[in-house]
């Protein structure tokens, strides 16, 4: 077998836990805001939800708060809810780190004093993580469209299910962003803890630039560099947003990403 | 004339800066077993990683069987077992899993026959290999990673210090597997801070003194360099000022009827001074490389 398989192997047997259970738990809450969003449809509670927010708040959401208070945006709501988008960050900018972890715990010394070329150590982080990005968003979208199918009574759902391959395509791709983003940065650094915190804080600030903008003014310059600039769920779900430039924006920063972690890792000391 | 195992020539590497080799030269013999000798801190880790393409060099060149080891590394790594001192594991591999990794990363095929011999002359069963890294000893990863350098049968091994943290019994057997190699023509490039053990396996060694060679010898001329210790003592009274006796003699103590020299190189010349003098018995020690090594290492050395 070619020592770059076997160490790609190597790599999927030591994450596959992790993958399998954030999988599994993102599936189960797809399914959960599918029954959600029929309980709510069922009772009409759309509207009386809307307006228990305080007056500023509908103000400063607009009609983004409308949007997400439907059946569709409650349905969706797995796709670009903080909490998800932060721990599918998290996971992927943890895999993408792997290269400095096995740095650190001089795996890599042992690795590559076989014939084994050293761009492998980063094709295989990409392989890795292209791989679990999609198990884990295809176990999501099934999970969608079986709660969708399977659990809910109303009609809208069949329609509804029509956005989730682009929410989770546009999703997907920003998460590859983030991947790039910290293998660059593992592959240029001797701690994961390093890579893993300067990625990660990189992700906070550029999400918080993109969020902020939305409200002031003055931050949608800046907002441009988020990655996450080019992430618009709500103009998914109501169906007015043409996500192809805004993957490929995005895939041009992973590639980018990718690029740059091939050149410093070739080129430095380990 | 076959190309040194490994020709290292004017090699440097710094460390912002420490320098931690310097102008380093040094050519090791294909079939020899070769000791890379140095205090913590010498550059020998650092020479390693560099033959392994694991550091590139700052200015120099070093090459493995002939081939480059910064343009040809994909050659040079497919010639060498390799020993870490430092060994990175992943507690949740087990033994088994370590040995199947490295070996598909080889492109030399690793006989499975071989591979039992030499857990059993090491002393890792299977039971053993199916345990976690976790639950092992330092001497037990030892013993692993020894089985992982040498499966391959490769032509050079690079060990860093491959006794550390090994029992007497397994050290001998390693000694006994070193041996193995160099009659089978494979050569080993070792480093180590066990001076006896040096004494007793290399057949020649170099020292390295703040990144630079201090000292590349066979272990043989070595001990020429090293001073025996003799004890003469007289039936009768002699003379307390030793006279006659050649000037590689260092005289420490001389009574009426003891005295205790060193003697440099052939002790020949001191018997004859002694004939017709009333020698009881002559006491010679054996010399000892440590003495000589020692002097290196306190930078008393040339």
């Amino acid at each position: 077998m070619n020592g770059g398989f076997a160490l790609m192997r190597h790599s999927a047997r030591r994450v596959r836990i992790l993958i399998l259970s954030m999988a599994g738990l993102l599936a189960a809450f797809q399914v959960l805001f599918a029954l959600a969003a029929n309980s709510l449809q069922e009772l009409n509670a759309f509207d009386r939800i809307t307006a228990l927010f305080p007056d500023f708040v509908r103000q400063l959401l607009g009609s983004s708060l409308i949007t997400v208070m439907s059946f569709r945006g409650i349905a969706c709501l797995g796709y670009f809810h903080v909490a998800v988008v932060a721990t599918l960050v998290g996971l992927a900018i943890a895999i993408a780190t792997e290269p400095a972890t096995e740095i650190e715990s001089r795996f890599l010394d042992l690795v590559l004093s076989h014939p084994l070329r050293r761009h492998w150590v980063i094709t295989r982080s990409i392989a890795l993580l292209g791989a679990s990005i999609l198990f884990v968003v295809s176990a999501m979208m099934i999970a969608t469209r079986a709660g969708l199918y399977w659990l809910v009574s109303t009609d809208v759902a069949r329609t509804t299910f029509q956005v989730v391959p682009l929410l989770s395509l546009n999703l997907g791709v920003l998460l590859m962003c983030w991947g790039a983003v910290a293998l660059g940065m593992a592959a240029a650094s001797k701690r994961r803890s390093v890579a893993g915190a300067f990625a990660g804080l990189l992700a906070m600030a550029a999400y918080l630039a993109d969020v902020i903008s939305q409200v002031w003014d003055p931050l949608k310059r800046v907002a441009r560099f988020s990655p996450f600039h080019y992430y618009r769920p709500l103009n998914l779900v109501t169906g007015n947003a043409d996500v192809s430039g805004d993957v490929l924006t995005l895939a041009g920063v992973a590639a980018a990403g990718f690029a740059v972690a091939y050149l410093l890792f070739q080129r430095r000391d380990l | 004339m076959p190309a040194p195992a490994i020709s290292i020539k004017k090699l440097s590497k710094s460390y912002g800066r420490l320098t931690a080799v310097k102008n380093l030269e040094l050519d090791v013999r294909q079939g020899e077993i070769f000791g890379f000798l140095g205090l913590n801190g010498a550059g020998k880790t650092t020479t390693i990683r560099i033959l392994l393409d694991l550091l590139r060099p700052d200015a120099g060149a070093a090459s493995v069987l002939g081939h480059d080891c910064q343009s040809q590394g994909l050659h040079v790594r497919a010639q060498v077992g390799y020993l870490p001192g430092e060994m990175g594991t992943y507690g949740d591999m087990t033994g088994r899993d370590v040995l199947d990794l490295f070996g598909r990363l080889q492109t030399r095929p690793v006989s499975m026959k071989y591979r039992q011999e030499l857990q059993e002359r090491l002393e890792l069963p299977e039971s053993d290999l199916r345990r976690k890294l976790r639950e092992y000893s330092t001497g037990m990863k030892r013993k692993l990673y020894l089985i992982q350098a040498f499966q391959g049968n490769p032509p050079l091994l690079i060990l860093d210090e491959p006794t550390e943290g090994l029992d007497p019994l397994m050290q001998e057997s390693l000694y006994a597997l070193l041996f193995e190699a160099r009659r089978n023509g494979s050569t080993v490039f070792m480093s180590s801070h066990v001076l006896s053990e040096v004494e007793r396996i290399c057949d020649r060694i170099g020292l390295i003194r703040k990144g630079t060679l201090a000292l590349l010898s066979s272990v043989a001329d070595l001990h020429k360099l090293a001073q025996r210790s003799v004890c003469v003592t007289f039936r009768s009274d002699v003379s307390s000022r030793p006279e006659g006796v050649p000037g590689e003699c260092e005289v420490l103590e001389a009574g009426p009827r003891l005295w205790r020299l060193k003697v440099r190189g052939s002790i020949g010349p001191l018997i004859q001074s002694l004939a017709g003098l009333p020698v009881l018995d002559v006491d010679v020690a054996e010399a000892r490389l440590e003495e000589v090594l020692m002097r290196y290492f306190r930078a008393e050395g040339p």
